[in-house]
């Protein structure tokens, strides 16, 4: 398993749940959100561009920021 | 060429924002899909007023799009 981490646009709880409803949908994925640095931290087998996607679909910015 | 448009109006239940910036990026969202014409989200009465086409839209599939966001949304009760 790959930590992947990803500056997403939260600016509040109910955007973290989203977040966090949209991943537990995806499935195969473990993952921590830290709200107030806006950093969603993701282990997953999964590709990049998938989890990329996936965190698009809550209508907000997200940004890759590496491999942890 | 004529084509025929029929608009409908459909009031979804939405559940599970709790700002400002959740309304914006429901309506961003949701406003550019295929055949909706408008839409309003209420944050105090967890609701979306969705003025969409037909024959591009259903209320199942603006539910469900509203649900791959990650917010949980009902249809409604009675049809308006």
């Amino acid at each position: 398993m790959t930590k992947h981490e990803f500056e997403v646009n939260m600016t509040c709880e109910g955007c973290s749940g989203a977040v966090s409803r949209v991943l537990n949908k995806l499935g195969g994925v473990q993952f921590e959100i830290d709200l107030p640095r806006k950093l969603v931290v993701i282990d997953s087998d999964k590709d990049v561009e998938v989890l990329l996607e996936t965190l698009k679909k809550c209508g907000k910015e997200v940004k890759y920021i590496g491999t942890k | 060429m004529t084509q025929k448009i029929s608009l409908c109006s459909v009031s979804l239940g939405v559940e599970g924002m709790t700002c400002g910036s959740c309304v914006q990026s429901i309506e961003q969202r949701i406003g550019s899909l295929n055949g909706v014409i408008h839409i309003k989200v209420s944050l105090e009465q967890k609701h979306a007023t969705v003025v969409y086409d037909t024959t591009f839209q259903s209320p199942e599939s603006l539910s469900e799009a509203i649900e791959d966001m990650g917010f949980e949304s009902t249809l409604p009760v009675c049809a308006t």
